[in-house]
């Protein structure tokens, strides 16, 4: 027999195991992770470098720092996944964690607990109600936006309902604010500037298995991620079910966020940009994206906040300014040379 | 070996009935809220056939394949792709009945062509299981059909439209689909390149069975390689056949309400249709006049193509600001007008009476009636007694809102004198062209 003829009969094999990734890339950010991981150890105002652990302050001090960079990570991969999930549904690259109403909503709970003086009262009031706040904000933009389409909502419907429900909250956050009194004011400020102050260890585990719930969600739900952003009729043309994929992606995208904000308050930031500079990187293929975005969004804001406690320490910044300050630069750069790779000009 | 079934399978396709039927709808009704775009849509397309869907545009060819998808409930009616309802298929069996390659495809992100042909197979994966090697060998097979594979690592939105079409085509077909339903997806394909993808699509249906709903605009193009030809209209089959029995100047120049031109080829076997350039112009029709009495809106239409044929158009009475006024006006031909929004007066009726006996005929607009321009009936009745020939839109009863349906009443009694009916303004025109001078 001919050769050419016997190679018909041979399955093809050239695309087996495509991988959209660069692998060396992927290999150089893996070892970058822990080294910067154990840099930011090395950060915080009592000095930079090792705290001495044979010494029951040393070992404090790491501990803490230690249980920052487990509140960084937590809730660095939330916002940055978060922010990964809610780019592909709507398509839209200003898409971000809050932009159907969840730090208007929590905002507004958070508002509410700290001025009614909840928080002083109650333990937890204050994550409680702001997670909660911004689940029920979810649910009011989600509710308002299918009302007009009958049926599933259309991509700008929810866009412009999370526009109009959030300006509604931050009103209302602005009236709560100014009557009241000056130490009210400071600490709803302070709350939603974004901290990493370590929350109790049960609300740490409780944060953490919502978000990894959350991460599971999304990516197993990574493919269907990448046949949306074809539109919801190509999806559903694909065989899924399109609106509830839409459905499941908005509902666990809110849990993080809501969960993140109600332990770290609102970092912005973090939730828009590590994910476009991820894809420009990686590609946008998000069996890739959502687990790379979760590791590097979790990377980014640990090294913000060692920065934030140590530049003017001991007085420590919010961690939200670093992460536009410090990042934003840096991030703007790669998105120049790289943003061919990321989004369709 | 997996993949699409082999042609000894769809040996005896031929005799089918509904239940097999790779797709066939029954007297379906869909369409958007307040307005029904199908309206009582009955066909069907047997396994392995390769069917052109035509039809002008707004006819419901999309709503057809949208509702075929399951992408849209109808509201009476089934739809049943192999034999089994489109609403109770789950989505992955939907997409092994079905594939539909939209009009147009765009990703606000940059993939390469890989990962858009990727897509393909989302709905054969569970959501907590990747893709399997399988997966990737069935990728790769549609790449090497549809030519794609050397592309697989540039971007998708870096390619010509020729190739964009044969990677989304590759993608579709990347789902195994035993029926392909492709919306208009060529018309903006160069010549090349609209016949590469048609050659695809035809081994594909030669080779693998695959049945192929093609919805195009090009009559010529797609009586070359339609088994079968479907002319929708107005949300219903109009005629099904061989292209010959379809692509009729008589039937065609209805649907699409303009004069059209079919020729065999006797030697290739394919139909030829095209639209009249010559003839359109003034062909002698300048020494005849039409009167159009027209009214919000409605006479628009008529001026123009009495106008591109040549005919020398006076119209009245219209109201002052009425989009007719604006039009006769933008069009310069002259009008009886009178003050907006109020009664037509008996004098500028007088006008409007006196323009109509000086033209050869006078054409009543489908023109809803009230009190305040009833009188138009009063002109349209000396039109007739100067000798006119009178031609009146059929169907005033359901535009009559006057007391005691005195419109009605009239145009009756103007038919029974001699004014004859009109429905499409193609038809009338026919007629009036083929008016003796």
């Amino acid at each position: 027999m001919i050769r050419g003829q016997r190679k018909k009969d041979v399955e093809p094999t050239v695309l087996l195991g495509v991988t959209s990734v660069s692998r060396g890339r992927v290999a150089l950010f893996l070892v970058l992770v822990p080294l910067l991981l154990s840099g930011s150890l090395l950060m915080g105002p009592s000095g930079i470098g090792l705290p001495a652990i044979e010494t029951p302050v040393g070992a404090a001090i790491l501990n803490l720092r230690l249980s920052r960079m487990v509140m960084g990570l937590l809730v660095g991969s939330a916002l940055s996944v978060s922010g990964v999930v809610f780019q592909a549904i709507l398509r839209n690259p200003l898409a971000e964690p809050y932009v159907l109403g969840v730090s208007g909503g929590a905002g507004l709970g958070a508002a509410v607990a700290i001025l009614f003086g909840a928080v002083a009262a109650i333990p937890l009031s204050l994550p409680v109600s702001a997670f909660f706040a911004a689940v029920v904000t979810l649910g009011i933009v989600y509710w308002m936006a299918s009302r007009g389409s009958g049926g599933a909502p259309s991509v700008y419907s929810l866009i412009l309902s999370g526009v109009i429900v959030s300006a509604i909250c931050s009103s209302v956050i602005m009236f709560l604010v100014s009557t009241a009194s000056a130490e009210g004011l400071h600490n709803v400020i302070w709350w939603m500037l974004g901290n990493l102050q370590p929350v109790a260890l049960e609300q740490r585990l409780l944060a953490g298995v919502l978000i990894g719930l959350g991460f599971m969600v999304t990516w197993m739900l990574a493919m269907r991620f990448n046949a949306l952003t074809l539109g919801r009729e190509m999806a559903h043309y694909q065989g899924m079910n399109a609106d509830l994929v839409i459905f499941a992606g908005l509902l666990s995208a809110t849990l993080m966020a809501a969960t993140a904000v109600s332990i770290g308050g609102m970092i912005g930031f973090v939730g828009l940009i590590v994910p476009h500079v991820t894809r420009a990187m990686f590609g946008a293929d998000h069996r890739w994206l959502v687990p790379l975005s979760a590791v590097a969004g979790g990377v980014f804001l640990v090294l913000c906040d060692a920065f934030a406690r140590t530049i003017f320490a001991p007085v420590e910044m919010p961690v939200g300014v670093i992460t536009a300050l410090v990042g934003g630069p840096f991030f703007l750069l790669i998105l120049q040379r790289k943003m061919k790779h990321a989004w369709v000009a | 070996m997996h993949g699409w079934r082999k042609m000894s399978d769809m040996e005896c396709a031929h005799e089918v009935g509904v239940r097999d039927a790779a797709l066939a709808l029954e007297n379906v009704t869909a369409g958007y809220p307040g307005h029904e775009v199908l309206r009582g849509m009955t066909m069907q397309v047997r396994q392995g056939e390769f069917v052109v869907l035509i039809g002008p545009n707004g006819c419901g060819k999309s709503t057809l394949l949208k509702t075929a998808s399951g992408l849209l409930q109808p509201s009476s009616g089934s739809v049943r792709l192999s034999g089994r309802d489109v609403a109770g298929l789950k989505p992955r069996e939907r997409a092994r009945l079905l594939g539909v390659v939209p009009q147009k495809v765009e990703s606000p992100m940059a993939y390469t062509v890989a990962e858009i042909v990727m897509n393909g197979r989302t709905g054969a994966s569970m959501p907590w299981q990747g893709l399997k090697d399988e997966d990737y060998v069935i990728m790769e097979r549609a790449m090497i059909y549809t030519n794609v594979l050397s592309l697989a690592d540039r971007y998708f939105t870096e390619l010509s439209g020729g190739e964009q079409q044969r990677v989304i085509l590759a993608m579709v077909l990347a789902q195994e689909p035993e029926m392909i339903m492709l919306d208009e997806s060529i018309s903006h394909l160069d010549i090349n390149h609209r016949y590469e993808v048609l050659r695809i699509l035809r081994r594909m249906n030669r080779d693998h069975g695959l049945t192929v709903v093609l919805v195009s605009h090009d009559l010529t193009l797609s009586s070359e390689i339609a088994d079968r030809m479907i002319l929708m209209h107005e949300g219903r089959v109009q005629a099904s056949g061989l292209a010959a029995e379809v692509l009729r100047a008589d039937i065609l120049s209805r649907v699409y309400d303009c004069e059209l031109l079919v020729q065999h080829d006797a030697l290739t076997g394919t139909v030829n249709v095209s639209g009249v350039l010559d003839g359109t112009g003034p062909d002698g029709n300048a020494s005849r006049s039409v009167h159009v009495i027209a009214g919000g809106g409605t006479g628009i239409e008529l001026y123009r193509r009495l106008g591109v044929y040549g005919f020398r158009v006076t119209t009245g009475v219209l109201n002052r600001m009425d989009s007719d006024a604006e039009a006769a006006r933008a069009l310069g031909i002259e009008a009886v007008l009178d003050l907006p929004f109020s009664a037509i007066s008996p004098e500028a009726a007088e006008d409007a009476a006196a323009l109509a006996c000086q033209a050869d005929v006078v054409v009543l607009a489908p023109v809803p009636f009230g009190s305040g321009n009833l009188v138009n009936m009063e002109i349209l009745r000396r039109a007739l007694r100067c000798g006119k020939e009178v031609w009146i839109a059929d169907g005033v009863a359901e535009r009559d809102y006057t007391e005691g349906k005195a419109a009605a009443a009239a145009a009756a009694e103007l038919v029974s004198d001699g004014a004859r009916l009109w429905n499409s303004s193609h038809e009338l025109l026919l007629e009036l062209r083929s008016m003796e001078v």
